[in-house]
């Protein structure tokens, strides 16, 4: 962290000059600008590179900083975008959708209970094909009273038809949202894009950044075009979500054809995914696994499937067993949705046991929903291996290096014995 | 509003004496033959009464659109008026008109028509019962006539729906650089957006949720002024979709002061899904889920009063109408759409149902008309600059038992809930004085604007 210039909300370059995004200065093709900031504000930053025409925000805790800091950037003319400070997260991706259809390219972020307001518009958005990207900044879901991290709300809602990508770093944060416009608007996909981050982990912890040039990521990402499907323009009349369906007539055809385009969709978007990453590995130099991460599974005869930024700890944990000579790995689940089964089938074809730590609960299997995910893609595999459910980080609680050396041991007694039913519940004998 | 003057017929009054025919022979033509008047009054046995066949002096007259020569013309005065010099004797004119008001005059050698005796029309001087008379229509009529109607005919409303009605005048004047939102309910469920791959209406039209009307509106608009076009945000709602489940999202947009033309319709209730009760219904009605039965009696709360609630956002412009008195609608439409320039402009529109209110289709007009004369339904405008004016005089209104008895949904009302409908009404006839007396009152002048917050003013986009 010595090369730190400074920390502040608006970035300083190394001659200490405020640059502004969105301007061409002298310093646009010097190396990467330096800024040491939190998950939230960096995801301000993807925004304001992303150049939305729209912005609508409603505060919830852990995302408010980040709706703060895109206001403020809205506020100094960092970012040249309408905000509407709406009255509730229902109304903030409504409006959204309402600007989409008129052209725009659009922002927001929430979590939790705001997610769950707004699910009637977002269980929409996908249906409306409209590549609208939003943040959710993982939080528990309530009751009990909690106001803490985890990934309950996104669980939830992963049938709803959106795009869900899962971060594990800040400098992923930023970079992804970005990727995410790509992504959302390639004419194959036109489907809204979640991107992940841990509320609290990534929302809250500070680190060092590198922040890609604006002219670059202009080029990168094009001008937008999110309406050429569905528009609600006068200068191109349409009725936009018609009555359809009934038993009889034209109804249920065109129904069937609707759904159907969402999946052929998401399945497009499973390639588009990949090639979006890749070009940012070339154009930027940061590369990430595009739909699933394959960490030390090399000679490894099990591992741990994770999502989110609690790889990192495991990785630790996963790199302290390999010390001792243990033969384990690490999956880490990126996209979920679309849900990668080819990549994810490829790295469990690679070990003899598996065990899934989850951040949420699947209430009806008594297990963590990326488990039966996992159970689901096992069905793919050449060989059935064991599957353990691992819960964990509910609420905020820490996933530290002991908690991961403990799922490392409990999965490898999948080796050699039956899988348990009960999933292992990692904080519960925290104090 | 300026009017222009007709003759109407009440076919109740007639005995068909023909004092009128015979008073139009005597003034208007050259043989005394009763053949030759321009009004005639014939039997009607299928409807046991006596009708009458003169010129309506349409507001788009057939008899003009099918004449090759243009020498039939609607005038300024109102009068459908025949040119002598033009006219090539080819007739169509009568085969055009449906209502037998112009006719071939062998004696004349041409086509003749009432031209309303130069606004003395003797027809009307003879007739001693009443049965003619010498009255003002609205000239608006004529004019908006002449803007396109950007609904699709056809449209699958209830037979006597006033709802239509409004939104076809509505949508007329707002004109083709809109954009329309209908949130579920009557108005797209009688297929305004469309129905499997058809359109319904003109203009860029599309359901939002019954919740977020305003706020897809807003997005929508923010974005054309963004990009420096002027595009008109219009919502057509029902009660429920604004007031009740659509309520937060309309008072956000209020609140914000987009800039939005939101127009309410309010049928008391979720009429498009089989009558049932909303925050707007009155209290005592019947619906389906307010029913009457052994122990119910109909809805046991008053309704809320949604307009009040909108002015007291400070919206730049909030005003109630209704169907029977459409001149003041007009008025108000105008203030509306201008005001939504500026900031949110929210108008409401008291539309009588006929299905779910239960009364025959051919009343609602009576209904509506009713409605207002007991001050059930209380007409005012709100500006943001000027307060609140009441549109009409509110002190001598009639018992509202007229208006309960004319619908079904209130056949089962006792003397206790009948009372209580006329005291509820009567008061807030008196929250209405208030208001605008405080307008009035010299001294506070700008009281009740004062006492309303001001809304944000956005800039007027491009």
């Amino acid at each position: 962290m010595n090369d730190v210039v400074e920390k502040t909300a608006l970035l300083a370059d190394p001659a200490g000059e405020r640059i502004v995004p969105g301007t061409d200065t002298a310093v646009a093709k010097k190396a990467p600008r330096i800024l040491v900031c939190d998950g939230n504000e960096a995801a301000a930053w993807g925004v304001v590179l992303s150049r939305p025409d729209m912005v609508a925000v409603y505060p919830i805790t852990p995302q408010s900083s980040l709706a703060e800091y895109v206001a403020q950037f809205v506020a100094d003319g960092v970012l040249d975008a309408e905000l509407v400070e709406a009255e509730g997260e229902h109304s903030v991706l409504s409006v959204l959708h309402g600007a989409a259809l008129a052209g725009a390219r659009t922002y927001t972020a929430s979590c939790g209970q705001g997610l769950a307001f707004m699910f009637e518009p977002y269980f929409r958005t996908p249906n409306l094909r409209l590549p609208i990207v939003m943040s959710i900044v993982n939080r528990d879901g309530i009751t009990p009273q909690c106001v803490w991290g985890g990934q309950q709300d996104a669980m939830t809602v992963r049938e709803v038809g959106w795009v869900q990508l899962f971060c594990e770093t800040v400098q992923e944060v930023l970079d992804t949202i970005v990727m995410a416009y790509r992504i959302a608007e390639d004419r194959s996909v036109m489907l809204p894009v979640n991107v992940n981050h841990d509320g609290n982990y990534l929302s809250n912890g500070i680190v060092r950044i590198e922040l890609p040039d604006q002219t670059e990521v202009d080029d990168f990402l094009g001008t937008p075009d999110v309406n050429w499907h569905a528009a609600l323009d006068p200068d191109r009349p349409m009725g936009v979500d018609p009555l359809t369906g009934g038993a009889t007539g034209p109804g249920p055809a065109l129904f069937v054809g609707y759904r159907r385009g969402h999946c052929e969709g998401m399945q497009n978007a499973l390639r588009v995914i990949v090639e979006v990453h890749e070009e940012w590995a070339r154009r930027f130099g940061r590369r990430y696994a595009p739909l699933v991460e394959e960490y030390r599974l090399d000679g490894a005869d099990h591992a741990l499937v994770t999502i989110g930024s609690m790889a990192g700890a495991a990785k630790d944990a996963v790199d302290a067993a390999r010390d001792r000579g243990e033969r384990v790995g690490l999956i880490r689940i990126k996209t979920l949705r679309p849900f990668p089964l080819d990549a994810l089938v490829a790295a469990l074809d690679k070990v003899r046991a598996v065990g899934v730590v989850d951040r949420a609960v699947s209430y009806g299997w008594n297990s963590g929903p990326v488990h039966q995910e996992t159970l689901a893609a096992l069905q793919h595999c050449g060989h059935r291996i064991p599957c353990l459910s691992l819960i964990g980080g509910l609420a905020g609680a820490d996933l530290t290096q002991t908690h991961f050396e403990r799922a490392i041991a409990e999965t490898a007694k999948l080796l050699d014995a039956p899988c348990p039913r009960e999933p292992v519940w990692l904080n519960a004998e925290d104090r | 509003m300026s009017a222009t003057p007709t003759i109407s017929f009440d076919p109740a009054r007639c005995d068909g004496c023909g004092d009128c025919m015979s008073a139009c022979v005597s003034a208007k033509s050259t043989v005394e033959y009763i053949a030759q008047s321009r009004i005639r009054i014939v039997r009607d046995d299928e409807a046991g009464c006596w009708g009458v066949a003169q010129c309506r002096q349409c507001g788009d007259p057939r008899c003009a659109s099918v004449c090759p020569a243009a020498a039939l013309a609607k005038g300024d005065d109102g009068i459908v008026a025949w040119d002598a010099e033009r006219c090539v004797n080819c007739l169509l004119c009568t085969a055009g008109c449906i209502y037998g008001g112009i006719a071939f005059s062998p004696a004349e050698g041409h086509v003749v028509k009432c031209d309303q005796c130069a606004g003395a029309p003797q027809c009307v001087s003879a007739c001693t019962r009443g049965a003619l008379r010498y009255v003002n229509a609205a000239k608006l009529y004529n004019r908006w006539g002449e803007l396109e109607d950007l609904f699709v005919p056809g449209l699958g409303g209830c037979q006597g729906c006033n709802t239509e009605l409004i939104m076809r005048h509505t949508l007329r004047r707002v004109g083709p650089n809109t954009v329309l939102a209908t949130p579920p309910g009557c108005i797209p469920g009688m297929g305004s957006v469309g129905y499997n791959g058809m359109l319904g209406c003109k203009v860029p039209v599309f359901h939002p949720l019954l919740t977020n009307t305003a706020s897809m509106l807003t997005g929508i608009r923010r974005q054309y002024r963004r990009k420096g076009r002027k595009v008109t945000a219009l919502a057509l709602a029902g009660d429920g979709g604004a007031g009740d489940v659509g309520f937060q999202s309309l008072s956000g947009a209020a609140e914000r002061g987009e800039q939005i033309l939101f127009v309410c319709v309010d049928n008391e209730g979720y009429m498009n899904t089989g009558a049932q009760r909303s925050g707007s219904t009155t209290y005592g009605a019947w619906t389906a889920t307010t029913p009457v039965g052994d122990t119910g009696r109909g809805k046991t709360q008053d309704a809320k009063n949604l307009p009040l609630l909108m002015m007291w956002h400070g919206c730049e412009y909030v005003a109630t109408a209704s169907t029977a008195f459409m001149e003041d609608f007009y008025a108000k439409l105008e203030a509306a759409l201008d005001a939504s320039e500026r900031g949110f402009a929210y108008l409401h529109l008291y539309s009588p149902c006929t299905s779910g209110w239960r009364f025959p289709s051919a009343s609602n007009i009576e209904v509506a008309r009713k409605a207002v004369e007991t001050n059930f339904a209380l007409l005012w405008e709100y500006r943001r600059d000027r307060g609140l004016r009441l549109s009409r005089d509110i002190d001598d209104p009639a018992p509202v038992t007229e208006y309960l008895e004319l619908l079904g949904k209130f056949r089962h009302l006792d003397a206790a809930q009948t009372a209580h409908i006329q005291r509820h009404v009567a008061a807030q006839a008196q929250v209405l004085r208030d208001l605008a007396g405080m307008h009035q009152d010299d001294g506070l002048s700008h009281c009740c604007s004062s006492i309303v917050p001001q809304a944000v003013r956005h800039e007027t986009g491009g």
